[in-house]
């Protein structure tokens, strides 16, 4: 085997490739036999090709570490991940019911709040969630969904079990990775796509756009729709302007609209363009400087008295953040028990809550074994991963999750699975996530695949791109093998 | 005033206008405001007539906020050199004779109550009112006596505040917190208000902001008529009751209320953004007057 | 290969935003200015090559004559004092206090090219990048030193690479009249000023006039142009200020004759403005159409009678009007790319 020449440490985790005694799992085989075939300098040419694609396209994101942006290539690795038939219903029916309740979950605490007086999730949680909005309590949302975009990070247990490690339903990026790294693979292995039968996902423009539309304010025969961004500065630029130009609608920035008479328009060389439904990638908080932050400068004046009025729709609506919050995430399972009596059928991965007595002094206790995250930041960063972390990191941690029980919450690490990566010149596993993309118009459909991240570093468990993650493609199969 | 035992007690009419005015160095355009103006009907009070308006001329919508307000909100694209926001309201209000006196209620009813989770609202840190180990220690000196019922708790909060607190105008800001404001042991009733609520709050008693107005007839030197603010405390099995601690007294009938929230931040009069020249000048005129009391109707 | 599926029938990019008409038409017009000012630079440096031992004020009139037709008088006069050949071209290619320094041009072309990225193809990016590094990389000293002549080619080739990947990478669309419009109305401006720097030297004696350097400051307008080549195809014979004069305001073949510019300007324009009933004739559109009909219908004897340096001051103003009315018509916003101050209302304290 060319490519496998030196051994492939399997250790004790979950592998994707290999089973337990080291065998290829089924759905390998091919992709294994076709490596065979390759040279290691053949498969160094693919992978330059790929980048140099990648390159030229502008696949990139931003990374600030001074004013001056640098651009970078999201790296990706040529080795797909692959999902049989029969994983990914599983899978599909797991996320369906867990945006499913999700949603009925943000519907309940803006309106009748029947969950917390019920008490099945405690009141003071929802309260003093860092994204829940008041300004929106009894607002009703256009066709009753608050979510139209979800991103739901999955990861694997070292028994191969997926679980649900976080829900990211306030502006989940990197659909555009999952169709460019699909664009690269067929440029790379056509051959290989022959051979197995992958399901598409360059449909996710399409459905995108039909769910926003699916939202448009009533009485509008020909909704206008708009990507709204932050601009050149933010690190998901690439993105929005991708995804805009993929569902042929303008991309706009904050001072490209304006609101009269509470209905939102485009500044253009004609005129003002009346704007239906906005796909916006700015927080709630800059989304209008009236209501929410008033420092912001990338919002639009008077946006929410619009969406108050119904005469614009927002994707996702404002307020979901609140079921972002990884305190929140842990009740999840009990949503869909309240909402739906059904059990979940992708489990949570178990975690402790410091704002819960016993749970708290158990985290304080343990925390140097432990995984501790802020509930409310993303990227990987407010986090601490106890068995990895310094004595003066865990002594920092600890401090500061005995002054704000409220903001953490923790978890037993758990073994990620990992997938063979190409590492300087040898195959070598490397942790991995999986997030696919959910996306609710009329229905809520789960695009098959999406972004599997690799944490590039050995042995490191983070798979975010600003902290040196990278990505591969996801192929799901129309049959198990 | 005590009158034939076959009739109700004569309920207050009170009548109300808040002027806000903005000068603006040049022209303001894309004006978009919030207001809280529109004072609320509760067991206490009922508005019986409210009208808004706005110059230059606008459509002004409303909606009802989280926490019940009522909120005016409109815009005004084209170019203007002032903008006035006039509320005026007639509300009349319960008299004192025929509201319950609050009875006492243990601490440990909080806990018991029904409401339990609601009141977490009104026991956490907010913008204006943060916790801060000084207020906590001041109110440990204040209930060192020992713990009472939780209104009774509350007032004597209250009062510490009245008798050891300042009113003093223009020593503190539209932005002075409530650990501001203690250090500086003055302020104005904003801050009076955002003291209490940080002493209630760090003794347990769940307490929020009220915005409202009331029927000035002894003046406090100084005191300017303007809007006002003041606290409520949740009792169980009694539900809210207004405490006063700029004028050291429970808010009666001439109070007319506005609305609540956890502090100042979520009661705002008047908010909003506009496009171009900087603010020359605000002026607020608030005039609150007694229309003549309604007789009551027998039986 | 399966190929990405179209946008559904019912949504189409619709009319281009403001902010993006806006930023086209500054990049184009920016990156036309800076290869003007090199253009202009290398012209006249090579001039005063040849000719300043002949006169020790020759240097510092001519200088000063670009200077003011170039309308950067007032600023280098505060900056620097007496112009000389050294600090002349250094204010002029690298000073970022002079907004119209090839330096500042360049700079305010990319800033604008960098908001629309996804709007240009990624090689129309690049080169500009490629002459901003370019620029950043050089300084004044090093320049002189290693002889500005191909720094100034260099400029010029940049902005010819950047208008012929514009020609065959960027869409026929609205942005492509913006681009366009930019490029043409600073082109048409450029000329007159390169007419006018001859008003500015004082006037020639009479033994001066057809000597040798009259003549050789009348050859410099043209190279400055780039019209030398073409006038004499034309003109055949001598270089006579007035038939330089002919030629640049009337040519309606040469590229950068007035009358060709605003002959093409108009066009754009009118597809940029549009004749609807949202918009009969828009004064931008009155204003070009004029400003075309007087040139159509005068001639060189009309235009030395009113004067030469009159008749071009007339036809900047008309131009800057124009330029104007565009912006404000189609843009919304000020030209000067900074958004309006956003304002809070002020909050009062509840004071009772």
């Amino acid at each position: 085997m060319s490519l496998f020449t030196t051994r492939y440490e399997r250790a004790s985790f979950f592998d994707e490739m290999f089973g337990a005694s080291g065998e290829f799992r089924p759905h390998y085989r091919r992709l294994a036999e076709r490596l065979d075939t390759l040279s290691e300098g053949e498969f160094n040419q693919r992978r330059a090709a790929v980048d140099l694609a990648f390159l030229r396209r502008g696949v990139t994101f931003t990374v600030y570490d001074n004013t001056e942006g640098t651009e970078r290539i999201f790296p990706f690795d040529l080795l797909p991940r692959i999902i049989p038939a029969r994983e990914w219903t599983r899978i599909e029916a797991g996320l369906i019911q867990r945006l499913t309740a999700l949603n009925l979950f943000l519907h309940d605490i803006y309106h009748e709040q029947k969950i917390l007086k019920d008490k099945v999730v405690p009141a003071a949680q929802v309260f003093s969630a860092k994204h829940f909005r008041r300004e929106f309590m009894n607002f009703s949302v256009p066709r009753d969904v608050y979510v139209h975009i979800c991103g739901s990070d999955l990861i694997r247990d070292h028994d191969g079990n997926y679980m649900v490690l976080e829900d990211n339903l306030r502006c989940p990026s990197g659909a555009s990775y999952m169709i460019e790294n699909r664009a690269a693979m067929r440029r790379a292995f056509p051959n290989l796509f022959e051979s197995y039968r992958v399901r598409p996902v360059e449909g996710y423009a399409e459905t995108l756009l039909k769910s926003l539309l699916h939202i448009a304010p009533a009485g509008c025969d020909h909704p206008n729709v708009v990507v709204l961004t932050p601009g050149v500065c933010n690190s998901a630029y690439f993105e929005h302007t991708f995804l805009a130009r993929q569902m042929g609608v303008p991309i706009v920035e904050g001072r490209d609209l304006v609101v009269r008479n509470s209905c939102v328009y485009m500044r253009t060389i004609g005129g003002l363009v009346p704007v239906h439904v906005i796909y916006r990638r700015i927080d709630d908080d800059f989304l209008d400087p009236t209501v929410f932050r008033p420092d912001s400068v990338l919002g639009v004046p008077g946006l929410v008295g619009a969406y108050r009025s119904g005469n614009v729709s927002l994707a996702n609506s404002i307020g979901t953040g609140v079921a972002d919050d990884k305190v929140i995430y842990a009740y999840v399972p009990k949503m869909i028990r309240y909402y739906l009596d059904e059990d979940p059928i992708l489990p949570n991965v178990k975690t402790y809550l410091a704002s819960e007595p016993a749970d708290r002094k158990f985290i304080l206790e343990n925390i140097g074994k432990l995984v501790v995250k802020s509930a409310n930041e993303a990227g990987g960063y407010g986090m601490l991963i106890g068995p990895a972390s310094t004595e003066a990191e865990i002594a920092d941690f600890r401090a500061k999750v005995a002054a704000q029980p409220r903001n953490f919450i923790a978890q037993d690490p758990i073994q990620l699975s990992r997938a063979p990566t190409w590492c300087d010149g040898s195959l070598e596993g490397r942790h991995i996530d999986l997030r696919p993309y959910i996306l609710h118009g009329e229905k809520i459909t789960v695009t098959p695949g999406g972004l599997t991240r690799v944490a590039l570093r050995r042995g490191s468990l983070v798979v975010n791109s600003s902290q040196g993650g990278g990505s591969k493609d996801t192929w799901v199969l129309q049959g198990d093998d | 005033m005590s009158g034939p035992t076959d009739r109700a007690p004569a309920r207050m009419l009170l009548h109300l206008i808040h002027r806000t005015t903005f000068v603006y160095g040049g022209d303001a355009r894309d004006s978009f405001n919030e207001v809280r103006l529109r004072p609320c009907d509760d067991e206490n009070q009922a508005c019986r007539q409210f009208s808004l308006r706005v110059s230059p001329e606008s459509a002004v919508r409303d909606y009802t906020d989280f926490h019940g307000n009522t909120v005016h909100f409109f815009d005004v694209p084209e170019g203007h050199a002032r903008l006035v926001i006039e509320a005026e309201s007639e509300v009349e209000t319960v008299p004192d004779a025929s509201r319950a006196a609050p009875a006492p209620v243990g601490f440990d009813a909080l806990a018991a109550s029904p409401e339990r989770e609601m009141q977490a609202e009104f026991l956490a840190d907010s913008r204006y009112v943060p916790f801060a180990p000084e207020i906590w220690r001041e109110v440990q000196d204040v209930l060192s006596g020992g713990r009472g019922d939780v209104w009774g708790d509350a007032v004597r909060l209250g009062r510490h505040i009245h008798s050891t607190f300042k009113y003093r105008p223009k020593t503190t800001g539209v932005t002075t917190t409530a650990t501001d404001a203690l250090k500086l042991r003055a302020g104005v009733c904003q801050d009076f208000a955002h003291v209490m609520l940080g002493m209630c709050r760090c003794a347990g008693l769940p307490a929020r902001y009220v915005s409202g107005y009331f029927l000035n007839v002894d003046r406090l030197p100084g005191e300017v008529e303007a809007s006002h603010a003041w606290v409520e405390v949740f009792v169980p099995g009694q539900g809210w009751l207004g405490f006063d601690p700029t004028h050291n007294r429970s808010s009666d009938e001439r109070y007319i209320k506005v609305g609540v929230g956890r502090d100042y931040a979520d009661i705002s009069p008047v908010s909003g953004t506009y496009r171009g020249a900087p603010t020359l000048s605000l002026d607020v005129d608030v005039k609150v007057s007694q229309l003549n009391s309604l007789t009551a109707v027998p039986g | 290969m399966q190929t990405t599926p179209k946008a559904p029938a019912a949504q189409r990019s619709g009319p281009m935003l403001s902010r993006v008409a806006h930023s086209l038409y500054w990049m184009s017009l920016y990156i036309e200015r800076a290869e003007n000012v090199a253009r202009l630079l290398d012209v006249n440096l090579q001039f005063l090559l040849d000719f300043q031992g002949l006169s020790e004020s020759l240097p510092q009139e001519h200088w000063g004559s670009i200077l003011a037709s170039s309308g950067g008088a007032e600023l280098f006069a505060e900056l620097h004092g007496e112009p000389d050949s050294q600090n002349v071209p250094e204010f002029l290619a690298f000073d970022q206090r002079n907004p119209n320094s090839i330096l500042s041009c360049v700079l305010s072309a990319r800033e604008n090219a960098r908001m629309i990225r996804d709007q240009i193809s990624s090689e129309m990016w690049e080169v500009i990048n490629e002459l901003y590094l370019f620029l950043r990389a050089r300084n004044a000293a090093e320049v002189w030193r290693a002889g500005p002549y191909e720094f100034f080619q260099q400029v010029k080739r940049y902005s010819h690479q950047f208008q012929g990947l514009a020609d065959s990478t960027y869409p026929r669309s609205e942005g492509w009249d913006f681009i366009q419009f930019g490029k043409l109305i600073e082109r048409a401006d450029k000329t007159t000023r390169i007419l006018d720097v001859k008003y500015h030297i004082l006037l020639p004696t009479a033994t001066d006039v057809g000597g040798a350097v009259d003549t050789a400051q009348w050859h410099a307008v043209l190279r400055s142009a780039s019209a030398l080549d073409a006038y004499r195809r034309y003109y055949v014979h001598e270089i006579l200020p007035w038939k330089v004069a002919d030629f640049l305001i009337f040519s309606d073949t040469f590229p950068r004759s007035l009358c060709y510019c605003v002959g093409r300007l108009d066009g754009y324009l009118h597809r940029i403005l549009g004749d609807s009933p949202a918009r009969p004739r828009a004064p931008a559109a009155v204003a070009a159409h004029d400003l075309l009909a007087d040139l159509k219908s005068r001639d060189i004897e009309y235009v030395l009678q009113m004067g030469l340096h009159e008749f071009l001051i007339e036809v900047q103003k008309s131009l800057d009007r124009i330029g104007d009315e565009v912006v404000q018509t189609t843009m919304f916003f000020p030209a000067d790319p900074e958004p309006e101050e956003h304002q809070h209302q002020q909050t009062q304290q509840q004071q009772q």
